[in-house]
């Protein structure tokens, strides 16, 4: 992946099957946001492939890969982006009313009362803590009843305890649910409670053993 | 699926305030085009209808040939009201006296414009209302004592006997000009045919009057046409009121200086429109992570859009529709008898104004918007969305298209363009060049002065950009404000109070040794007496002047040839008149004309010219020693001759003169039409009550369109200051956390307003006295003079109106505490 004469990620090859969780861990700038940018189809790699439920993410246009995101991805994101102008209710019915579902309020109404909150359903994100805003976020990820769920740091800017609470329901909901899992961390506790760590350097897997054979596969596998 | 989604957003974003001065800057640009449309054209229509009573129609179709029963079939078939007339001069003969009179013939529908009153009575103040009827024939005053009848008398016209049936009070369509002419007599068309005056060759004046809707006119005048000869001609009013040239400059300067309001109402939108786009860039990306495509995205925003313009709209036509209202009652309130028109213009003006505005100026930002890619979403903070090449382009497209659609003429489009052009190039250099300047006293934030330098610097591009906005905001709003000052004064200034409105034509030698005492005995003031003799010019040089078949045959460049002018002699150049070739008379002048430039550009007269004048059966020479220039807005007798004393001064002259009498005095008028029943007395209060009532229109739209500019200065700064929050709030939130106080921060933000303001007054003040100078020579005709009040009114104005309306708008953002900031800047 370059810009300009920038490289951020080399040869990474990676396949994730379904169901798996996966901890990608590494400090700030050691390119694990742009590798789950890649994996969930938001950019694309300047060289090499990316496979999403066996779609060639890579080769697709920006409009085919928010069609595949609607049909498999959910997202967490570190600083929640929940939309302001919208209620709780109404950021967690977002995905699935975007992807034609008609019991889309019922549905959310069900995960608020998961995460907690059908009491603040009318809220708006400004009105809601950060824990409580993160929780609308998990709930809206799940609403599609994604087969893949990327999480980018959605403990990070919250305090310990209810940062441990956020992991917690994280799981919970992720195994109810059978999702296959991809969680962007630089906290190792968090990274260990995944099947599997990927540990980043430098735009590098550091620990090769957890990655397939670079030198056969140069493609990432996801799903 | 989307539509819930863009309702829902959409629903949320009003209330949140965000797209609300989208929307007012839409508003304002429709309203202010529907209501300045619609009252200039309601200004107009009144304008035309009062001069309809001057014509006692709508239009008037002149004819030196009989009545063709087809064209009178046509205008019945269009559903015109119609009435004819013939006006002819003939001799009246009573028992004792004859007298040449000028005798109109009218169809009893007469006239369908204004009102006529006739007296069964000597007495103009009294006596029963009568209506045209035949068998009856009804006088000027003047006439009757000329005549030596009564009323009840019989005098002869060609071969019949006509009663005198009583005097003419008022006569809509009686000629205005000072100089009178023969008396008038007034009789029903059926009388004439027995008369036995209509004879092959006979001089009569056909005329065809007609009344009804403009769109019903325009038709007939459309199919009438194949029956038109050379003989039949519309009349048109008269172009050289004094309120037409008045009317038209303001009506060009309305339309212009309410235009750039609009311009600056569509560039606040567009700042708004941007900002609106810079704050959803996130929400797209959201939206798009989450599985919307562009096309979802777009149909999302592009219905905000819509929703927006529609409201705009439909407001903006409605509110400007009951300006509208407003404006024609009071048009009503001064002008008597006004007939609103409806006309679809300002209405389909308003709507295409909105659409091009909301078009070229924001569907550009909101389309980028849509472009935002995902990845946007773990991008912080978000691309900025400055003004692109394109927004520039098509900004540019749309204020041509405008400039275009309100003058209609691609000469002054390009113009104004170009002249908009250079200006802002100007002031952008200036600009950038005076924030660079600042960097050495801005360097260090020690103090709140620095700091607001240091501000103002820092956000250049954007500065540059308000800058421009606030000068031509605060240009318009000071150019405007003086215009009308001086528009106003050039107005008042040609009806000065005590301005004569009577003026006596045809008084004789005894009569004007009369009229002197008269005048003082009633304290009025008379104003000069002058002199006129008929006479016809019938030689330039060695070309002898062809004489005309018939009057009708006279085209616009033989105006002045083959037919009687009223000559003068004076020593003094009247004051509406000025020398424009040649030099005045001096004492020792002899045998020189002067001649009105006009009238020497249509005969091809040059200084040097000899003219030969016949004057009652003798002829004159004179040289042409001067040509004038003559302002005939003013309400003064004027002449397109005046010849050297020597020349005239032998031969039988009358005298014009003219009198302020106050309304409450008008008895004097008739004592005095009793006392010299020869002389004619013509009053132009009417004309003058019209100046006065279109004066007022005019200065009430100029005030109207001063507070729309108001409105849209304001609310480019409103949308500048908008645009700048988010990066405020980042920069509070830094300087809150270092420790800076509330103090502190308010002094900065206000003084940095306060900087931007002044410095914008000051671009505005140079821009609008030199722009003034130029219109006080090019239109005013005015000396230069400068305006020394605005040299302070507009750096301050601009400081104390940028600083309040930015403090106002930012006064929350300061009370709000640290804390609360870095959340908020944290949580982007």
């Amino acid at each position: 992946m370059s810009e300009g004469s920038l490289t951020i990620l080399h040869d990474i090859s990676l396949t994730i099957n379904q169901g798996e969780t996966v901890a990608i861990v590494g400090a700030s700038g050691s390119g694990k946001s742009t590798l789950l940018s890649l994996l969930a189809g938001l950019d694309i790699p300047s060289a090499g492939e990316v496979f999403l439920a066996g779609h060639p993410l890579h080769s697709l246009s920006e409009d085919a890969r928010a069609g595949i995101r609607a049909q498999y991805v959910g997202f967490v994101f570190q600083s929640f982006l929940l939309l302001p102008s919208l209620t709780a209710l109404e950021n967690i019915t977002l995905p699935a009313e975007l992807a034609g579902d008609k019991n889309a309020k019922q549905r959310a109404i069900a995960l608020l009362k998961q995460v907690g909150l059908e009491a603040r359903h009318d809220f708006y994100p400004a009105q809601l803590s950060g824990g409580e805003q993160q929780r609308v976020a998990i709930a809206r990820a799940f609403i599609t009843q994604p087969a893949i769920l990327f999480a980018d740091e959605p403990s990070a800017n919250l305090d310990a305890n209810t940062g441990q609470k956020i992991e917690d329901l994280l799981f919970d909901l992720n195994q109810q649910q059978g999702t296959t899992l991809v969680l962007v961390t630089h906290s190792e506790d968090l990274a260990r409670r995944c099947q599997r760590q990927l540990k980043m350097q430098a735009g590098r897997f550091v620990d090769a053993s957890a990655t397939d054979d670079v030198s056969q596969q140069e493609q990432t596998h996801v799903g | 699926m989307w539509a819930s989604i863009a309702w829902r957003l959409f629903w949320r974003e009003l209330k949140r305030g965000e797209l609300w001065v989208i929307a007012f800057a839409l508003f304002l640009a429709v309203f202010s085009v529907v209501s300045l449309s619609g009252i200039t054209q309601g200004v107009k229509v009144a304008l035309e209808q009062r001069s309809a009573q001057f014509i006692a129609a709508d239009r008037v179709l002149g004819s030196s040939q009989p009545f063709n029963p087809e064209i009178i079939a046509l205008a019945s078939a269009q559903q015109l009201q119609v009435a004819q007339q013939m006006q002819f001069d003939s001799m009246l003969f009573s028992a004792e006296q004859m007298q040449l009179a000028t005798i109109k013939a009218v169809s009893p529908s007469y006239p369908l414009r204004g009102e006529l009153i006739l007296h069964r009575s000597a007495s103009l103040t009294e006596g029963e209302r009568a209506q045209i009827t035949p068998g009856d024939i009804w006088f000027e005053p003047r006439l009757l004592d000329l005549l030596g009848v009564v009323v009840g008398d019989t005098i002869e016209l060609g071969s019949i006997a006509l009663r005198v049936g009583g005097v003419i009070v008022n006569e809509p369509d009686a000629p205005l000009s000072v100089f009178g002419g023969s008396p008038r007599a007034l009789m029903h068309i059926d009388d004439v045919m027995t008369s036995g005056i209509v004879q092959p060759g006979s001089r009569i004046s056909y005329r065809y009057l007609l009344a009804g809707s403009t769109v019903q006119l325009d038709s007939f005048a459309e199919a009438v046409k194949p029956l038109l000869t050379v003989h039949q001609r519309w009349r048109n009013r008269d172009q050289q009121s004094a309120i037409g040239g008045a009317l038209d400059r303001a009506e060009r300067f309305l339309l212009l200086a309410g235009l750039l309001g609009i311009v600056l109402a569509a560039c606040a939108a567009a700042v708004a429109a941007n900002r609106y786009s810079q704050r959803h860039v996130q929400a797209v990306a959201i939206i798009k992570a989450l599985g919307a495509n562009t096309a979802t995205v777009r149909r999302i925003y592009v219905s905000h859009l819509t929703l927006v313009v529609l409201f705009s709209l439909v407001v903006g036509l409605l509110a400007g529709q009951v300006v509208l209202w407003l404006a024609e009652a009071a048009i009503l309130h001064y002008v008597g008898d006004f007939r609103p028109e409806f006309s679809l213009r300002p209405l389909w003006l308003g709507s295409l104004t909105c659409l091009l505005c909301a078009g070229l100026f924001a569907v550009r930002p909101l389309w980028r918007l849509t472009r935002t890619p995902a990845i946007e979403v773990l991008k912080q903070p978000a691309v900025v969305m400055s003004f692109d090449r394109w927004q520039l382009i098509t900004g540019g497209i749309a204020v041509f298209a405008l400039m275009w659609l309100f003058s209609g003429e691609w000469l002054i489009s390009i113009g104004l363009f170009l002249v908009c052009g250079i200006f802002i190039a100007l002031l952008l250099s200036i600009a950038a060049i005076l924030v660079k300047a600042a960097k050495p006293v801005a360097a260090g934030q020690s103090s709140a002065g620095k700091l607001a330098l240091a501000n103002l610097r820092r956000r250049l591009w954007a500065n540059s950009f308000q800058l421009i906005t606030f000068s031509l905001a605060l240009f318009l709003a000071l150019l405007l404000y003086f215009v009308r000052a001086e528009l106003i004064g050039q107005w008042q200034q040609q009806i000065p109070e005590g301005a004569p409105n009577h003026f006596l034509v045809n008084v004789n030698e005894t009569q004007r040794t009369e009229l002197a005492e008269f005048a003082k005995t009633h304290q009025l003031q008379p104003e000069p007496f002058y002199p006129v003799v008929r006479g016809r010019l019938v030689q330039v040089n060695e070309n002898v002047m062809r004489e005309e078949a018939t009057k009708e045959d006279r085209t616009e460049q033989q105006t002045g040839i083959g037919r009687e002018l009223n000559l003068t002699w004076l020593d003094t150049l009247p004051s509406a008149n000025k020398v424009q070739a040649g030099q005045w008379f001096t004492a020792q002048s002899t045998g020189e004309v002067s001649v009105e430039a006009e009238l020497a550009t249509r005969l091809g007269l040059t200084l040097g010219d000899s003219l030969r004048f016949s004057i009652g059966g003798q002829e004159v020479m004179a040289v042409v020693s001067s040509i004038r220039e003559v302002d005939w807005n003013s309400l003064q007798p004027n002449f397109y001759m005046i010849l050297s004393p020597d020349v005239l001064q032998s031969f039988p002259a009358t005298y014009i003169t003219a009198f302020y009498i106050d309304p409450s005095r008008y008895q004097l008028v008739n004592q005095l039409a009793r006392q010299m029943p020869t002389v004619t007395v013509l009053s132009v209060e009417a004309i003058i009550s019209q100046v006065q009532s279109i004066i007022s229109q005019v200065t009430l739209a100029l005030s109207f369109i001063l507070v729309i500019i108001g409105l849209a200065a304001a609310l480019v700064l409103v949308a500048q200051v908008q645009a700048t929050i988010e990066q405020r709030e980042q920069e509070l939130a830094i300087l809150r956390t270092l420790g800076a106080r509330y103090a502190f921060l308010r002094n900065a933000l206000i003084l940095e307003f306060t900087f931007l303001g002044a410095l914008a007054g000051l671009f505005a003040t140079v821009l609008a006295e030199v722009l003034l100078l130029t219109l006080q020579q090019r239109l005013f005709d005015l000396p230069f003079s400068f305006h020394y009040t605005l040299w302070w009114l507009g750096p301050v104005s601009g400081a104390l109106l940028v600083s309040l309306l930015g403090w106002w708008q930012l006064r929350q953002l300061l009370r709000v505490p640290g804390a609360v900031l870095i959340r908020r800047v944290l949580q982007g």
